[in-house]
């Protein structure tokens, strides 16, 4: 008994030691991120396929063209003006701006060794805009939506035809959905009811990206390893860190504990709570990037009554306790986009900017006398089970304050497929979400978000105004003048007030004090190729 | 006859320290949550967010939460919400368990046969998995998270109140009262229940406490009450994510009250089978 | 023999009698899984540009476009088949999610049971030794307290104590040190896989990272089985062979250990048995708190998200893990007591 016990003592000592030695090795090489996600699909185009699958289809897969990066504060953030050839080796605009064309690498490799093609490239675009995915909705905000807008020129050359001159086409090709794939390695599992193999890359990567997939587990972890024939990268250069570990670790706590520890390298989903600690300890570095391209707002949906009625939506954003809910509900760790000192119209052409939203409950139970509701009436306020952590104070407070006015709100936290349902079925009165858009253009947002019968239109915004100085902005190509049709936009919007504006919640990216590079994305995952350690 | 039973109740406490500790620690469990409310200077929903995060000082004894509120005010007034909960489930699943139970042990045959196959089929089930999905289905409110809550507690006690019933069927004394003209439901419920109820109290107290960690565990998922409304899982399960933050208050009140609820109704549970135990009487 | 071959005879028609128990229970859930009001189509859809037409695919792709009888009707035949559908959360097919976490499950479940067992005999055969004694009251203190705390709280608190603080547990992520290579998957156990392949540094990987969480689970569960071990051991104890072994003089450590224990075992397997199964379905908490990929948090992502084919699967398994160990149970009874069998 004894001596088993010695045995055993010994095999577990020396398994440590033997395991540490091995670790240290690879350690500093691999990077570990942990989030609350789950990395469920391969490939990003997939019905389904998480946040955390597009920030990995972003290192396995390369696109065309890439955006570029500029320095804020201690990282980095994505320059939606500056765009960079990737598979690509140059890429140019034609004057009239119909006409895109690519000059591909001659030294570009997919993963299984073979060379990249303008074949491969060809069939990858025309796979985005017709297959059944994800991909086909977005480029279309690129107006790139049949295959044969892409042309093979020659062996090294392929070209994109627009029927438009749209600003959005080649950011749309920068996106996480058209990624080149291997088209002769794809091809072999086509079936007939698949033709493009949406099936097979779910798990199976065909990319020329810098990561390969060595192992993955949907929902519990992936583990990739530097494809060191990349030549794509910036300058040529290839990632610092040589092997990649995501995983999924469900419990915002526990994520928190590893980063303390110093098990995990990087973690970007942590509570909010967690991160305001963490700023005290010297064992993390936090690197916080107000999301420019997502905001939080509550939505008033002018199918349901009475939120048609402009001066109860006016009076309930006069009700809201703007800062009590910044404090509280994301402790501060963001970009208020209410208390906006306005004076003729809105001071800029961005559509996220400080609105002229302040708390008056005077002027708020004035408007609703107004609006034909002295006493007040009695509504729902919904939010989905997965967001609780910030909304279950948030909705405390938006339901004593407005109980302040007479309006009594009944809290609803919604599972979340049901709370989409509901949202998309257009059947909730008053609910909070956080929107984002990878295009961030004004026009682009108040087409996505304000107008036409679909499910982003949360307010359900029905503005005919809005809608043509939307479009008209859209292919407007004069800075001043689009500055000046956004400008007016944002007005139209502030007028009709479709949603209270709260705050663009910051990005927090935890990391260990070792790790450099981090880049708020549009996709707001981590992209491992811009990380090292010092 | 209640003489010597509230006697025979005073013996057993006296044998058994452990039941006389359940005991008081229930009274005062229930009459805090009773009358603590009126005397609690603070109002549980109101927040005050300039206060918020504060630990445990003169004025708040269990400090505040996020949004300035007191957490031993939430606390107190979480407990009538809580016991209500867990006392109108067990209640629930406890009255029409031994319905279909007493009358399924006392009649046999084919509707016997096929309640037995449907608690077969509710047995089967990953009960918390079950309750789940039925707060899921039927929105989390209050009154579906006891529903929810009696439903998975069902089977024990139809298949309980059966087999007890059952048993006692041929019993001389139930074909005396038959025979006296007594009908099958009066013997089912005048006779037959309040002998099998002594062992049903043992599992109504030990699943009181069940029914209140169950409603903790929904509130973990997110499927438990709405804010503001205070109660105990809720509490507990957004405190237990600021252990390590350092602000351990949030989750020890809330903590320690739903720790001591449950304890007490095992306790009491156990306690209770002592005392109705025959055998104890010497 | 005879006793094997009506052992057997009895354990094929229980198993054959327990099929409508799952189809009820396959019904139930399918109907269910239907009744929540979140459409998957919709979610799972809800891509940054996700469009009407997309969403009328997607259901189509599923099948939800379909009447709800059809439905039942394709997925009973699907079951026939041996599929489960396909998960929309993992976008894999049921019956491979299933097969790769169940034994994560049961490994996390087994390694609680044998650990709550452990304690257990001994504090109850104590308890019941000392009937009303100090120690009594104590072991049943003891065991109740840790039926007083919710699972995810003692496992966030034993995560703070022991891999926050003190730093002696591994991270609380899944099955496996995250840089040591599994072992190759033989039963899907990692102990007993690693153990196979003669690697040690993976047995103790996965060893040490299933002592937290089986800890979690087996302080919930040490109740019910010290309390029935207490119980049937004071039954035996008291009973006329046990009075006629201590007239004959046998020795008291012999009694309680050949005859008592022995004879107390039966009730005890039975609890073991309900307890292996609850655990199993119940232990959704623990697999969460402990990033732990197991069947039950893998339901508890799918019931969120509507996505109704692992759930069904998942409830699906769970009820026919249960037809089995209580068949495993009745079994082990028939073995042990003759009555059973004749």
């Amino acid at each position: 008994m004894n001596a088993l016990a010695r045995i055993l003592g010994t095999c577990a000592v020396a398994s440590v030691l033997a395991g540490g030695a091995a670790h240290a090795q690879t350690r500093a090489e691999t990077l570990r991120q942990v989030t609350g996600n789950a990395f469920n699909t391969l490939d990003p185009n997939l019905p389904g396929s998480t946040r955390e699958s597009f920030g990995l289809a972003m290192s396995t897969y390369d696109r065309l063209v890439s955006f570029e990066r500029k320095p804020n504060g201690k990282g980095f953030i994505f320059d939606f003006d500056h765009i960079r050839p990737e598979l690509a080796q140059s890429y140019s605009v034609s004057p009239d701006g119909l006409t895109i064309t690519f000059k591909l690498r001659p030294d570009a490799k997919w993963h299984d060794g073979t060379p990249v093609t303008a074949e491969d490239i060809k069939w990858s675009l025309d796979r985005v805009v017709t297959a059944k995915g994800l991909g086909a909705p977005q480029m279309l905000t690129g107006s790139m939506t049949k295959a044969d807008q892409f042309t093979i020129i020659d062996p090294m050359t392929v070209q994109v035809k627009l029927d438009r001159p749209d600003k959005l086409a080649l950011p749309n090709l920068a996106t996480v959905y058209p990624i080149m794939v291997n088209s002769k390695l794809v091809k072999q599992h086509v079936t007939a009811d698949d033709p493009w193999g949406l099936q097979w890359t779910k798990d199976h990567e065909a990319g020329s990206g810098p990561y390969i997939v060595d192992t993955f587990k949907p929902g519990e972890q992936v583990i990739l390893h530097r494809f060191d024939d990349w030549k794509s990268g910036k300058d040529g250069k290839l990632p610092f860190f040589k092997r990649v570990i995501g995983q999924t670790v469900p419990e915002a706590a526990t994520r928190a504990s590893l980063l303390q520890r110093g098990d995990a390298d990087i973690s970007i989903d942590l509570a909010a709570s967690d991160v305001l600690a963490m700023e005290k300890d010297p064992k993390l570095k936090i690197i916080s990037t107000p999301q420019f391209n997502a905001w939080q707002m509550i939505a008033f949906n002018q199918r349901v009554k009475p939120y048609d009625n402009l001066k109860v939506r006016q009076a309930i954003t006069a009700a809201l306790p703007y800062e009590d809910m910044f404090k509280a509900a994301i402790f501060g760790r963001g970009a208020p986009l209410f208390g906006g000192t306005w004076t003729t119209g809105a001071p800029s052409p961005l559509f996220l900017q400080p609105m002229p939203e302040h708390t008056d409950l005077a002027k708020a139970k004035a408007l609703l006398t107004e609006a034909g509701f002295p006493d007040g009436f009695d509504t729902t306020f919904s939010y989905s089970v997965s967001t609780a952590q910030i909304n279950d104070p948030l909705a405390a407070l938006l339901k004593e304050s407005l109980g302040k006015i007479g309006i009594r709100v009944d809290i609803q936290k919604l599972p979340d497929a049901q709370m989409s349902t509901l949202v998309t079925e257009k059947k909730l009165a008053m609910f909070t979400d956080t929107s984002i858009s990878w295009m961030t253009t004004t026009d682009y947002f108040v087409r996505n978000f304000l107008t036409g019968d679909q499910r982003w239109n949360y307010p359900s915004l029905d503005d005919k105004a809005l809608e043509t100085l939307a479009q008209t902005a859209r292919f407007t190509a004069d800075p001043a003048k689009y500055d000046e049709m956004a400008r007016q936009l944002v007005t139209m919007v502030a007028a009709e007030t479709p949603e209270a504006f709260l705050w663009q919640p910051s990005q927090d990216a935890v990391v260990v004090p070792s790790i450099e590079g981090y880049t708020y994305w549009f996709h707001r995952q981590v992209d491992y190729r811009d990380m090292y350690r010092k | 006859m209640s003489a010597t039973a509230a006697g025979h109740a005073l013996h057993v406490l006296r044998a058994n320290r452990v039941s006389a500790f359940a005991a008081i620690l229930a009274v005062v469990l229930v009459l805090t949550a009773g009358f603590g409310p009126l005397l609690l200077p603070f109002d549980p929903i109101a927040s005050d967010v300039a206060i918020s995060l504060q630990p445990p000082s003169a004025l708040h004894w269990a400090g505040t939460d996020q949004l300035g509120r007191d957490v031993l005010a939430r606390v107190i007034a979480a407990g009538r919400l809580d016991y209500a909960i867990a006392a109108a489930a067990v209640f629930l699943s406890f009255i029409v368990g031994a319905a279909i139970g007493g009358a399924c042990g006392f009649r046999g045959g084919a509707v016997d046969r096929w309640v037995g196959r449907i608690v077969d089929v509710l047995m089967a089930f990953p009960l918390f998995v079950l309750a789940m999905a039925l707060v899921a289905a039927l929105g989390n409110r209050v009154e579906n998270i006891i529903y929810a809550t009696a439903i998975i507690n069902l089977p024990f006690y139809i298949r309980f109140a059966r087999a007890e019933v059952a048993v006692r069927r041929g019993a001389g004394w139930v074909e005396a009262a038959s025979a006296s003209g007594n009908g099958p439901w009066r013997i089912v419920f005048s006779f037959l229940l309040p002998n099998v109820l002594p062992a049903m109290a043992v599992q109504i107290s030990l699943n009181l406490g069940w029914a209140i960690l169950n409603a903790a565990g929904l509130s973990f998922i997110g499927l438990g009450v709405h804010p503001p409304t205070p109660e105990w899982g809720i509490m507990v399960a957004e405190g237990a994510r600021f252990i390590t933050v350092g602000h351990w208050w949030l989750v020890t009140a809330p903590g320690l009250a739903l720790m001591l609820s449950v304890l007490c109704f095992n306790l009491l549970g156990d306690g209770l089978r002592d005392m109705l135990d025959p055998r104890m009487r010497t | 023999m005879t006793k094997l071959a009506s052992i057997a005879r009895l354990a094929g028609q229980r198993l054959l009698s327990s099929l409508p128990a799952l189809l009820g229970v396959v019904i139930f859930t399918f109907v269910l899984m239907r009744v929540l009001p979140g459409d998957p189509a919709v979610f799972f859809s809800s891509g940054p540009s996700a469009g009407k037409q997309e969403i009328e695919q997607l259901r189509h792709q599923m099948g939800l476009d379909r009447s709800i009888p059809v439905q039942l009707a394709f997925y009973l035949r699907d079951i026939a088949t041996g599929s489960l559908g396909h998960s929309m959360t993992t976008g894999q097919d049921v019956t491979k999610d299933l097969r790769e976490r169940l034994p994560a499950s049961l490994e996390l479940t087994f390694a609680a049971l044998i650990l709550a067992l452990g304690l257990a005999i001994p504090m109850g055969v104590l308890a019941a030794l000392n009937p009303n004694a100090w120690i009594d009251h104590a072991v049943r203190f003891f065991c109740t307290l840790g039926v007083c705390v919710p699972t995810f709280v003692s496992g966030l608190l034993l995560i703070y104590a022991f891999y926050y603080l003190a730093g002696i547990a591994p991270d609380p992520t899944g099955r496996i040190d995250v840089f040591a290579s599994p072992p190759p998957a033989f039963t899907g156990f990692l102990t007993i896989d690693s153990l196979l392949a003669g690697d040690s540094e993976a047995f103790w990987s996965a060893l040490r990272q299933l002592i937290l969480p089986a800890a979690t689970m087996a302080l919930f569960v040490l109740a019910p089985l010290a309390r029935m071990t207490r119980a049937a051991m004071l039954a035996v104890l008291g009973s006329d062979y046990i009075r006629t072994a201590r007239a004959m003089g046998l020795s008291r450590p012999r009694i309680i250990i050949a005859y008592a224990l022995r004879n107390a075992a039966l009730p005890v397997l039975t609890i073991a048995g309900i307890v292996f199964s609850t655990m199993l379905g119940a232990n959704v908490l623990v697999e969460k708190v402990f990033s732990w990929p197991g069947v039950a948090a893998y339901a508890l992502d799918a019931l969120l998200a509507s996505d109704y084919a692992p759930v069904q699967g998942f409830v699906l398994l769970m009820a026919s893990v249960f037809v089995v160990v209580n068949l495993l149970v009745d079994v082990l009874y028939g073995l042990a007591d003759p009555r059973v069998a004749s």
